[in-house]
Order: structure tokens, then C-alpha cells, then sequence
């Protein structure tokens, strides 16, 4: 059923959290509660725990908790399917964060199915297409050197304060005409709905997501300038423009979406280079295979999850789906497929290029993606010219945030 | 602006005016052809732009661009062939005004 994004209801999918709320066509022996996302253990090492999925639980399972009952897809293929089948799988009311039901609206265009999908995307993909984002890419290097000078006289920093936020949360409020003097106030707006894993914490910051990026829209709407916020607020497809409801639903959606994700990748990544060396001379040596090196480590390192809701019963891996259920791709864990990618554990700059799924397939495949690998490739590229060796500051344990984006709280390094 | 023909697997025919600089998959996309769905928008992740170059075009048009496209293609969902490329990675010049493209049963 396609929504009407300009006249915005909630969802009717019931909401099923906990062991009491299991339904009765679900088997017995496929349900588990793992703990994904907040468990000691999934916290211990999120990614080894993931990559641990393939060889201790069935490739398609029920998951019970308390943030919500949900079947999990390990596998590759059965991602690759679900996600490009919104007709059977739909993003249409999956998206975890609570909103007013007397004041809904759609996330926009995460939440619209195809075909009305596409007129959203064509308003925003020419600035975020890899020619787009290649405009951005003298501005991107200046700001890692502008960032890299900050501390690298001290031969220490934190690198998700100085380095891993800054840089992806910077180019993005640039591009979205955001105030940067707000940077910290936005990161914490996405760390208490990402991370906080409490509904309640949630619907209080969506609350203040929602005041704000009301009073940004009306300001657009008066003074026009050239950030997507902006394009978004006079945006007219095929000559309509869009509605309020329209407008809000896509930049609250953007806000969420491009916070938070690069800067956990980063810090993912630079993590395990400090602590691996030998993979850091390896790219050091070889800087023309940099895009492969980037995709390599986005397959080890990806951070987010995909959750979709049946449209209809269908049967998938032999294990009968009902309509309504929701189904999340671990897209971590695919990225783990043994049967895709051969010895799934070693980090191998040198793979068949294959469909990694850092940024999930199908229509609803990540917009900011180029902008991502862009920004990686430049602040590694930055990065080792001027930090080649580094290492994690001793003593560290590190922590890893609970929630939707995973990635450790803070990376300590020393060189 | 340079004309593109896309060619559907079922014989249906779009010529569409894409300007200098686009892609061939954008073209597509931003036109409602439906034989190129294009999900990744570009970034040589997901082979799913695959087209086969009419050959006429195929000399202009070239190989390959780079070895990621090369090794994408090898995994395409419809069968590949000397002429397959990903629509995403040919850019529209003067010298493409009139470019055929027929396009893969599916793309995935």
C-alpha cells in the first residue's frame, strides 16, 4: 500500500516487544535473544559478535527484546532480496524513531516506497552523486589539514572529538546550511536518539529535532541560499511544490541520517588501524588501491541496519514469514558472508570487488554513501601522510556505543 | 542536448535528451526507463546499470572504464558480453549524440 506523504497517518504494524508479544506462527526453536545492539557481549565486540552470528545461530532467526521483536537476516543473498523487494518488504513505517501521532509525517525518502520514491530522490541526488560530492573535495582536504594541525603537535588526541566527528558532521552541516556553532548540540540531539536505547529518551529529542528544524525551514523558506535545506524547502516536482509535511519528513531525515553514521565508521576504522600496523604500511605502500582500501574496510566496519515489514506471507529460506512482522538485515553480519566473501575475518585490500552492503541495496540504498567514502578516503588519505604511525593510548578499553550505529564511545591515540 | 536510446529488453524504445556531462544511467533514472535501476547512483557498488553497447557505438564508446567496472560486470545478473558496461560510468559527450544502449532482461 503506497502512503500519501502529503497527508502523513501512523503506521498500523503492531509493535511487538518482548517474549509475551512473540506471535504464535513464529517456531519455537528459531527464536533467540541475542542481545544485538546492547548486550555485554554484543558491547564487548560488536563486529567479532556479528561476524560470530554466521557460525552460532540459524540464518534467519526471531529476535526478542525489549526495543522490539524482529526476525534477523544473516545472510548476503537474503538481504540482497528483501531490500530490493519493497513490494513484499517495506520501509514503510520501519523506521524506529517515535514521532507525534497528532503531528506525523513521514521520514522522507527512507519511509516512501517506489514508485513516489524517486521524485524525492531527484530533487537532492545531483548534489550528492559522486560528481556532486567530488565538488566538495578541496574543501574536505583543507578541513582534515585544519583538524590534523589542531593536535598533532601534542602527539596524542581523542580521535572521535577531533577527528572522526568533526570532519563528517562539518562537510554535512555545510551542505545542509546548518550552523556549525550548533555542532555540538546536533551530535548530542543524535546520540540520545541513536544510542539511548529508551524510547522515552528518544520521543524528548524528537521533540527538540522537531522545534528547531521548524524554525530552520521557515528561516530558508524567507532566505533562500544555496544548502539542501534550503533546495528541499522550495523544491517544486513537476511543478507542485512539496508540502510542510513533505518538506519537515525529508530534512528531519537527513538531519538523523548524516550525523552520526560516517563519524562511527571512522572511528571503527581508525581503531583497528591502530591496532593493526602491518595494514596501515600496506596502505601506506599502495596508495593507488585507496578506493579498494576503503571499501574493504567499510565491509569489516559497517555500522548500521536495515528493518523492514512484510507486506504480505511469504516463505523465505524455508521459514514462513507472516505480513506484519518486521525483518531486520544485520548488514554487519552479511558483510561476514563466508559465502561471499572467502575468509570473512581477514582484512584483504585485494577482493573481487562485490557488492558490500556498508550502505544497503535496493531503492532505499544510502544517498550520502559517495559523500561517505569520499570523506574516508580523504581523511585517510590526510591522515597517513601526516600520522603514519599511530597506535591505540595504552590502557584503553574501549567502549562501544549501544544502539542503531555502532561504533566505540571514544579512540584514545597516541604517536 | 545529446539523445540517448534506450532499449528495453522487450523491444520498447525511450529517446531520451541527456545533457553533456551525465551519465547514461542517470538519464535513465531521471527519465522513468525502467531497465536500469542504478541503486547504488554511481558509485561502482552494485552493478545494477549494466546496459549492452549497440554496436555501432561500442568503438566510441569504449571499454571498461576502470577495473572495478570490469570486475562489477563479471557479476552481473544477465549475462555478460563484450559490449556490457555500467551505464553509471559513461559520461555524455558531443560524440555520444545518438548513442543506443539496449538494456538486460534484469538487473538483479
Amino acid at each position: 500500500m503506497a502512503v500519501d506523504a502529503a497527508n502523513p497517518v501512523p503506521p498500523t504494524y503492531p509493535r511487538r516487544a518482548g517474549m509475551d508479544q512473540v506471535p504464535p506462527h513464529i517456531p519455537q526453536e528459531l527464536i533467540r535473544s541475542v542481545g544485538i545492539t546492547f548486550s555485554p557481549e554484543f558491547l564487548e565486540a560488536p563486529h567479532a559478535f556479528m561476524a560470530d552470528l554466521h557460525d552460532k545461530q540459524p540464518p534467519l532467526f526471531y529476535d526478542v527484546s525489549m526495543m522490539g521483536n524482529s526476525w534477523q537476516a544473516l545472510k548476503h543473498a537474503d538481504a540482497l532480496f528483501i531490500l530490493r523487494h519493497p513490494d513484499i518488504f517495506t520501509n514503510e513505517g520501519a523506521t524506529p524513531f517515535p514521532r507525534d501521532p497528532d503531528d506525523y509525517y513521514y521520514f522522507i525518502p527512507q519511509e516512501i516506497d517506489p514508485p513516489h520514491h524517486r521524485k524525492y530522490r531527484n530533487i537532492v541526488d545531483p548534489v550528492f552523486s559522486p560528481q556532486g560530492v567530488l565538488k566538495l573535495e578541496a574543501k574536505i582536504r583543507k578541513l582534515a589539514n585544519d583538524l590534523i594541525d589542531s593536535f598533532i603537535d601534542n602527539g596524542e588526541c581523542e580521535f572521535a572529538e577531533e577527528y572522526g566527528r568533526p570532519l563528517p558532521v562539518m562537510v554535512f552541516l555545510d551542505i545542509m546550511g546548518l550552523p556549525q556553532d550548533m555542532r555540538d548540540t546536533f551530535v548530542s540531539w543524535a546520540m540520545d536518539l541513536l544510542h539511548s536505547n529508551s524510547r522515552e529518551i528518544m520521543g524528548e529529542t524528537m521533540v527538540k529535532i522537531t522545534a528547531y528544524l521548524k524554525s530552520a525551514i521557515a528561516d530558508k523558506k524567507a532566505h533562500p541560499d544555496d544548502g539542501v535545506v534550503s533546495l528541499i524547502a522550495h523544491a517544486a516536482p513537476g511543478g507542485v511544490p512539496l508540502s510542510d509535511k513533505e518538506v519537515f519528513g525529508f530534512v528531519a531525515f537527513l538531519f538523523i541520517a548524516g550525523l552520526d553514521t560516517v563519524f562511527a565508521t571512522m572511528n571503527n576504522m581508525w581503531l583497528y588501524l591502530a591496532e593493526n600496523p602491518d595494514k596501515v604500511a600496506e596502505m601506506i605502500a599502495d596508495p593507488d588501491n585507496i578506493n579498494a582500501q576503503v571499501e574493504e574496510l567499510l565491509r569489516v566496519w559497517s555500522v548500521t541496519f536495515s528493518g523492514r515489514v512484510l507486506t504480505q506471507d511469504f516463505e523465505l529460506r524455508g521459514v514462513q514469514l507472516k505480513k506484519d512482522d518486521r525483518i531486520t538485515c544485520i548488514l554487519p553480519a552479511c558483510n561476514f558472508d563466508p559465502e561471499v566473501f572467502p575468509n570473512p575475518r581477514e582484512v584483504d585490500f585485494h577482493r573481487p570487488r562485490q557488492t558490500v552492503l556498508a550502505f544497503t541495496v535496493g531503492p532505499h540504498s544510502c544517498m550520502g554513501a559517495h559523500l561517505a567514502r569520499l570523506e574516508i578516503k580523504i581523511g585517510l588519505q590526510e591522515w597517513l601522510k601526516r600520522i603514519p604511525k599511530f597506535a591505540v593510548k595504552p590502557g584503553t578499553h574501549t567502549e562501544y556505543r549501544p544502539g542503531g550505529v555502532v561504533g566505540p564511545e571514544a579512540v584514545p591515540l597516541v604517536w | 542536448m545529446p539523445t540517448v536510446h534506450y532499449i528495453e529488453a522487450n523491444g520498447a524504445s525511450h529517446a531520451i535528451d541527456v545533457p553533456l556531462g551525465e551519465n547514461v544511467m542517470r538519464g535513465a533514472l531521471y527519465n522513468n526507463v525502467d531497465g536500469i535501476v542504478g541503486e547504488c547512483g554511481g558509485g561502482l557498488s552494485c552493478a545494477t546499470c549494466h546496459c549492452y553497447v549497440d554496436d555501432a557505438w561500442t568503438a566510441r564508446v569504449g571499454g571498461p572504464a576502470s577495473k572495478d567496472e570490469e570486475e562489477l560486470l563479471e557479476g552481473t545478473a544477465s549475462e555478460t558480453k563484450p559490449n556490457s558496461r555500467l551505464s553509471c560510468q559513461i559520461v555524455i559527450s558531443e560524440a555520444l549524440d545518438g548513442l543506443v544502449v539496449h538494456l538486460p532482461e534484469s538487473q538483479y
